[in-house]
């Protein structure tokens, strides 16, 4: 069949976004709207002795100003996103978020107070009148001192700052260590970056007292989650809250915090003064107000044969988890699942520790946790190579997990806490395709030997990584024909950005017969669909949109056998094509979609027992576990030896993410994860000093790279259905991202042949880079 | 972040030294102070009006003198807290005669900042602080002559501080030949200026309603 799905379609949501039709948070105005700003704490960690608000109370235009004792009962901690790990022997202690901070802040950009007032230039001039008698303390800033005896509390009502410990293991480490040839150990650093969404959040609350409906604009990735928990929160009836994720520019994970001490503030405030609030963040209450991601050590070792094949990976990592947890042992435990990336490892020990600091919170940011474990696996495999003199494509190559090993067991348990199972994959022509594609055999034996000749310092790098995506529980869609004939899909996810509007559309319009452009799609409404839990861990092409496919499919079930009654013909001969129902030999015996529709819609007679009224179907699917994504990053790259800028030569990407719904729109999503990457790699990083002040909370000193520096990306498809789905679909959404900075490192080292250095570190930067130069023992 | 300096006084240590005990001396030295109170022997509290790029506001702040060993060495501790976020610091300050004529001032210390301060205007605050240091002892230096010169029997010569503009202008032309090359300094500090200037008068014009 496949008369729509897998086609380079163009974006159904496209003509809105580009002239500007599109709604956004900041779009929605309520007549007699009130405006928040929020009092964010300057410490990273002090004593609160008092809030006096009284000024800022008197200032004309302020209607209200609450602290955390204003709220009353109705103060209390967030709940966590996750559920706390199972096993005996694993140490976690929840501590989450606070809606405005009582006692002490934690953090800076910790909320003390709000400030309603009519605009927000005058709530913003009234934050500046509120007084904060606080005492300062001294700051939990530094990871590895962070468990020392004698290092302050983050939280006081517990015995030191380690928020939670695990240890995992598969097959006997330390016996394959005593057996194997080479060891490489090495320490391994990854710092803070920040997600950088081009739209910042934002929240509009409407409590209508009459009706007592509540109804929340919300720029979050979760907006079903987030209406459960308001309703609970306030003693609401679920169809009492309804909350709208609109369009969102872009959520990249830290839009899903359930929920921010914003997404309380501006609902409750809502409901206390009966009217409508908005609160839109600006861009350097993002950087202290907004989830970050990536800061962890590894000690970590790598043991292998002489031949170069490997025995087992072992680390000990401490992950920064900020002020508080809610998110759990997410990122860690995705990293733990790439640690061993796509190879086929005997044996693995992995212990973790959390650990609490005054510094934002971390929650997953593309990539979650990820980055850091392909980061670790191939650093340490580039450095095997080196030492047995290996070529780092054949090391890859001869350790790749075998496509007949599939379903693959990792023993070690996932984000989920399912047991990781790799499920599907054939990873030797993914890395061929890269190495074709590339020229790395040619570079390698002649161009790059000739432009070494001539002074100049280009390196190849190439790099293999997994991706873990499309975890459950669930997702679910409803669909109904319309009597316009016009197909109408509510799906309970929320859209960032991913071309939602377009790859779900084509899944039915490939089951029901009708142009991509006759689906309208609903997201992200929970009064539309009020069941799903979120646009996460690259799940919606896979969650998401069986479960479309599944409620298509019922739907075109229902098309069927009331087309055969009227048309008078079998099922079995009926055909749907160009929004009619049609028998096949016959195409004048048809029937409009738009007309069985009214059929299946009678207003007068009776209708038969068992049967339900409409073309309308409701679905749901939920994945055994978790599909494994794979593809390979290749890059040649120029540093300029002065200003150590570089210049993106070629940049491959081979990928496989099972079945394609729209190449588009995946190449487009590859693309903006590569140049994340990039940023990640090499020019984004969040400075905190000695006292856990952000230093950069800027874009003029928070480099985000710009259009020039993402170089034109090659992607090619391979595709390896998965076993787990009907449509056999793995995510993508995080894949660009993932091997970059792990990338980077091995054409950086490539393009130095004459200085004996390794990059253990990440993200680099042109002066970290010239450090690492120049550091004299490093030139050989 | 560290402060590290040293400074040479046209004059002898014992004058250096009254002159930086001098509250009313010292608040002029620093433009933008808005007072500068001696509440104890070793004791000043004070409000001064800061503006470090992008980031301006009135800072509220104690400053503590202890280990004092006139006329050679002292310890300061500051605290200010304002809008635009925190400072917190130790600083040693030593002066050294290194003839009748000359005084060598060493100073050093180790300074917590926070807030907006910190978050937005820390690429320039090094280059800033390190200015306003500077201008301010040149200050100082100046009134320094104006003691010495000064005839005794007529008391003291009049002397004129400079205004927060002028202060300010040095400032940024420091900073502007910090971040770029020599023949754009003048045109880029002239510019600065212009702006500053522009900024002062809305300041009060805003502060006269």
């Amino acid at each position: 069949m496949n008369k729509t799905l897998g086609k380079p379609i163009k974006r159904n949501e496209d003509p809105r976004l580009l002239t500007g039709q599109a709604l956004f948070v900041d779009d929605v105005n309520i007549p007699g709207m009130l405006h928040a700003a929020f009092l964010r704490s300057d410490f990273a960690h002090a004593k609160i002795n008092g809030v006096d608000t009284s000024e800022a109370r008197a200032h004309p235009g302020v209607v209200a100003v609450y602290t955390a004792e204003d709220m009353g009962e109705d103060w209390a901690p967030g709940p966590s996103n996750v559920a706390p790990p199972p096993g005996e022997d694993v140490i976690f202690h929840s501590r989450t978020q606070v809606p405005l901070a009582k006692g002490k802040v934690r953090y800076v950009g910790e909320p003390i107070a709000i400030v309603i007032a009519e605009s927000r230039y005058i709530a913003e001039d009234a934050v500046e009148d509120i007084m904060v008698d606080l005492d300062m303390l001294d700051v939990v800033a530094d990871l590895e001192t962070a468990l020392d005896p004698e290092t302050t509390l983050v939280h006081d009502d517990l015995d030191s700052n380690l928020a939670a410990h695990m240890i995992q293991d598969k097959g006997d480490y330390q016996a394959a260590k005593a057996s194997a040839d080479v060891v490489i150990s090495r320490r391994i650093e990854i710092d803070r970056g920040a997600a950088a969404a081009m739209e910042n959040r934002g929240i509009v609350a409407d409590w209508d007292e009459k009706s007592q409906h509540l109804t929340v604009w919300d720029t979050t990735q979760a907006p079903v989650p987030i209406r459960n928990g308001l309703a609970a929160r306030h003693g609401l009836s679920l169809s009492q809250v309804r909350v709208i994720a609109p369009f969102i520019g872009g959520g990249f994970g830290p839009k899903i915090l359930l929920h921010y001490p914003e997404e309380i503030m501006i609902p409750w405030v809502s409901m206390q003064l009966c009217k409508p609030i908005k609160w839109i963040e600006d861009r350097r209450e993002n950087f202290h107000a907004t989830t970050q991601e990536r800061q962890q050590i590894h000690e970590a070792e790598m043991i292998l044969t002489r031949e170069g094949k490997i025995l087992g990976v072992s680390h000990t990592f401490l992950h920064d988890t900020g002020a508080y947890d809610p998110y759990g042992l997410t990122i860690p435990l995705n990293t733990e699942s790439h640690a061993t990336g796509g190879y086929d490892v005997p044996n693995y020990h992995g212990e973790l520790k959390v650990v609490f600091t005054n510094k934002m919170i971390t929650t997953p940011v593309r990539g979650a946790g990820r980055p850091q474990g392909i980061f670790l696996v191939e650093r340490l495999l580039d450095l095997a190579a080196k030492e047995l003199g290996m070529d780092p494509v054949e090391i890859r190559q001869l350790n790749f997990i075998p496509p007949e090993a599939f379903p693959y067991e990792r023993v070690i348990i996932d984000q989920a806490f399912s047991p990781l199972i790799f499920d599907s994959g054939n990873y030797q022509p993914v890395m061929q395709k890269a190495v074709e594609k590339i020229g790395y055999h040619d570079f390698i034996t002649e161009e790059q030997p000739r432009l070494r000749a001539e002074g100049r310092h280009v390196g190849i790098g190439i790099t293999p990584f997994v991706e873990t995506t499309g975890v459950g529980p669930y997702e679910g869609a409803r669909i109904n024909i319309e009597p316009s004939g016009k197909i109408n899909v509510a799906t309970g996810v929320g859209t960032q950005g991913q071309g939602h509007f377009t790859s779900f559309a084509q899944i039915v319009a490939e089951q029901l017969g009708v142009e991509v452009t006759d689906v309208n799609l609903v997201t992200g409404d929970s009064t539309e669909f009020h069941w799903g839990t979120g646009t996460f861990a690259s799940r919606g092409a896979v969650v998401a949109a069986n479960a479309i496919h599944a409620s298509a499919i019922s739907v075109r079930d229902k098309v069927l056998k009331l087309a055969s009654k009227i048309l008078e013909a079998p099922e079995e001969e009926l055909e749907l094509e160009g929004g009619y129902v049609r028998v096949a030999d016959l195409p004048r015996m048809s029937i409009s979609l738009g007309e069985l529709a009214l059929e299946a819609n009678p207003l007068r007679g009776a209708v038969e027992p068992g049967t339900e009224p409409g073309l309308e179907a409701t679905a749901y699917f939920g994945p055994q576990y978790g599909a494994a994504a794979f593809g390979v990053h290749a890059m040649i790259i120029e540093v300029d030896p002065e200003t150590m800028m570089i210049e993106i030569k070629r940049y491959v990407v081979a990928e496989d993410c099972g079945t394609i719904l729209n190449p588009l729109i995946l190449e487009g999503q590859i693309h903006g994860g590569v140049a994340m990457g990039i940023g990640n790699a090499y020019f984004e990083q969040l400075i905190y000093d000695e006292n856990a002040q952000l230093l950069n909370a800027s874009l003029a000193d928070y480099l985000v790279p710009t259009a020039c520096e993402i170089p034109h990306i090659e992607v090619e498809h391979l595709e390896t259905r998965s076993p787990l789905n009907p449509l056999g679909t793995k995510g993508v959404g995080e894949a660009g991202t993932i091997p970059v900075p792990a990338l980077f490192a091995q054409a950086i080292e490539n393009a130095f042949p004459d200085h004996d250095f390794e990059i253990l570190e990440m993200p680099l930067s042109p002066n970290k880079l010239f450090e690492l130069l120049h550091n004299k023992e490093n030139i050989q | 972040m560290k402060i590290e300096g040293e400074y040479v006084f046209n004059g002898p240590r014992e004058e250096v030294w009254k002159i930086v005990r001098d509250p009313e001396l010292l608040s002029t030295a620093l433009p933008g102070t808005q007072s500068l109170e001696q509440v104890s022997e070793n004791e000043y509290e004070g409000e001064i009006n800061v503006r470090i790029g992008p980031v301006g506001g009135e800072f509220a702040g104690r400053v503590v003198i202890s280990d004092e060993i006139p006329p050679e060495s002292c310890t300061m501790s500051v605290e200010g807290k304002g809008k635009p976020g925190f400072v917190k610091g130790t600083g040693n300050v030593q002066l050294i005669a290194q003839d009748d004529e000359k005084t060598l001032m060493k100073y050093e210390g180790e300074v917590q900042i926070g807030g907006r301060l910190a978050s937005v205007g820390q690429r320039l605050i090094d280059t800033a602080s390190k200015s306003m240091i500077n201008q301010g002892l040149d200050t100082l230096d100046q009134a320094l002559q104006a003691r010495i010169g000064a005839d005794p029997d007529q008391g003291e010569i009049e002397y004129q501080p400079p205004s927060e503009t002028e202060f300010a202008a040095s400032v940024a032309k420091d900073m502007a030949g910090s971040v770029f090359s020599s023949q754009w300094v003048t045109w880029i500090a002239i510019a600065v200026v212009v702006i500053l200037i522009i900024l002062v008068l809305v300041f009060m014009s805003r502060g006269g309603v």
